[in-house]
């Protein structure tokens, strides 16, 4: 992935060395404690540099020296602003729009993002921006990142969204904004769903716990599965409506249960209990789908 | 993509998994091998035993993630070990019900030594399983093992005392 980066700022390099020769670039502080190689295809060049702080902030090509910014050579005037992140940032997703967390600007007018509301769209020109996966579901709904949210404020602040970047209302737009606003809209939708839904809201906020609960796990608890077994069977053999309303109400006294138990988990940082609440919520909702369906 | 995001803003949602036990004739891309439908058409082996029964091993084991249950039950000969009748009852999707039935029908007229070296690959590939579904195939192995193990347990512990054993379910695979 590394070499990948580098390749776009290596085209740079090739850009400026054009008319030279093969060059030898020797970096004028030699002793660093990390090393990066940079290989050009292109022109068979290989440049290394110390990637530490180096005294000497120039890089020495063919005698003349490149201004380098952590001791690492970003090109001349050419150099574009998103390559600082290819190198500060190490987990930095690389994308064609800048990402940086300090300035959003917008790709189209070149104003900076507020930082008021998520920079879904501009303020200003009112265009629609790429999608950022820095912004979370919570943030893009405008709700406190916590399980417990009122579910009912969502759907205004959906509707607000739709109203700015549906695609419907870009068809006469650049290709690049209906892209974007095809995404962004998608992206929106995605958000609403998973929070208005007590069950995907929690796997998506213990996702962004970093805990993942494992798709392929199995399980041989007999109590649990013992309930859950005779619930589908119920569901199964009830006749007439009425129980199957019956079953339901017993079902969603268990869900809330179960919510209840995730949050006081989740808050507690007890992520074990935590899974173990979504997996049973997880059979309860199978078992109301079910139902749903034989109604 | 785009196609993608425009099916989603139509509602046409990608929300629930293709995983619902529909028959082929949806006509969604991702299609059923026919084994797996004609385990889910004309379903072989399902029911149940009476778990307190001392010749039944009762293998229960689930898959939380999808919200599956799987029954396996194995009717054994005390006498020559061999498995003489199963069933089972399974809550899931159809790859998970054929997996289940498939093996219900394996593990029949076999020793209980030997049941315990059938491997999900085998099952999945039975079934021809696409990657996402092998887990229900693990599901499968999971609960012959697990009534082989019920089954041995009763018999120790019948062995070990006078009184009836309750019946003891594994408590990890």
């Amino acid at each position: 992935m590394w070499k990948k980066k580098l390749y776009s700022s290596t085209t740079l390099l090739t850009i400026l060395l054009r008319t030279r020769k093969i060059p030898k670039i020797h970096s004028p502080n030699s002793v660093s404690h990390k090393n990066i190689t940079l290989l050009d295809p292109l022109l068979q060049t290989s440049a290394s540099f110390s990637s530490s702080s180096s005294s000497s902030p120039f890089v020495e090509i063919e005698g003349l020296s490149f201004p380098t910014v952590g001791g690492i050579f970003f090109g001349g005037p050419t150099f574009h602003r998103e390559n600082v992140n290819l190198f500060t940032k190490k987990k930095n997703s690389f994308c064609s729009e800048s990402k940086s967390a300090k300035k959003l600007q917008c790709w189209n007018c070149d104003a900076t993002a507020d930082g008021t509301t998520p920079f879904l769209v501009c303020q200003s020109c009112r265009s629609v921006q790429a999608v950022n996966h820095s912004i979370n579901y919570f943030q893009i709904l405008g709700v406190e990142r916590k399980y417990n949210i009122e579910v009912e404020k969502l759907e205004g602040k959906y509707k607000n969204w739709q109203k700015k970047l549906h695609p419907d209302l870009v068809h006469s737009k650049s290709q690049r904004e209906r892209e974007y606003a095809a995404e962004q809209s998608a992206r929106v939708i995605n958000a609403y769903r998973t929070l208005t839904d007590p069950l995907s809201r929690a796997i998506y906020i213990l996702k962004l716990e970093n805990v993942v609960v494992d798709e392929e796990e199995r399980i041989t608890d007999p109590e649990l599965l013992a309930e859950i077994m005779e619930l589908r069977e119920a569901v199964e053999e009830a006749e007439g409506n009425q129980a199957l309303n019956q079953i339901k109400a017993q079902i969603q006294d268990k869900m809330q249960y179960w919510c209840k138990s995730f949050e006081d988990a989740f808050l507690n940082k007890k992520y074990e209990d935590a899974i173990a609440s979504i997996q049973r919520m997880t059979y309860y909702k199978r078992a109301n789908e079910e139902i749903i369906k034989k109604l | 993509m785009l196609r993608h995001a425009s099916k989603m803003i139509l509602g046409q949602g990608l929300r629930s998994p293709p995983t619902r036990a529909v028959a082929v004739g949806a006509g969604t891309p991702r299609m059923y091998h026919e084994r797996v439908v004609d385990h889910y058409n004309n379903p072989r082996n399902v029911g149940s035993f009476d778990k307190n029964d001392p010749n039944v091993g009762t293998g229960l084991v689930g898959a939380p993630a999808c919200g599956d249950v799987m029954k396996l039950q194995i009717r054994v000969d005390d006498d020559t070990g061999k498995i003489v009748d199963a069933c089972f009852k399974t809550f899931g999707c159809g790859s998970a019900i054929a997996s289940s039935s498939v093996a219900t029908e394996w593990v029949k007229g076999k020793q209980t030594e030997e049941v315990l070296t059938i491997k999900n690959t085998e099952i999945a590939k039975h079934l021809s399983l696409p990657p996402v579904k092998l887990h229900c195939s693990m599901l499968a192995e999971d609960a012959i093992k697990a009534a082989v193990k019920d089954y041995e347990s009763k018999r120790a512990k019948s062995n070990a005392s006078e009184e009836a054993a309750p019946v003891e379910k594994a408590a990890d695979a």
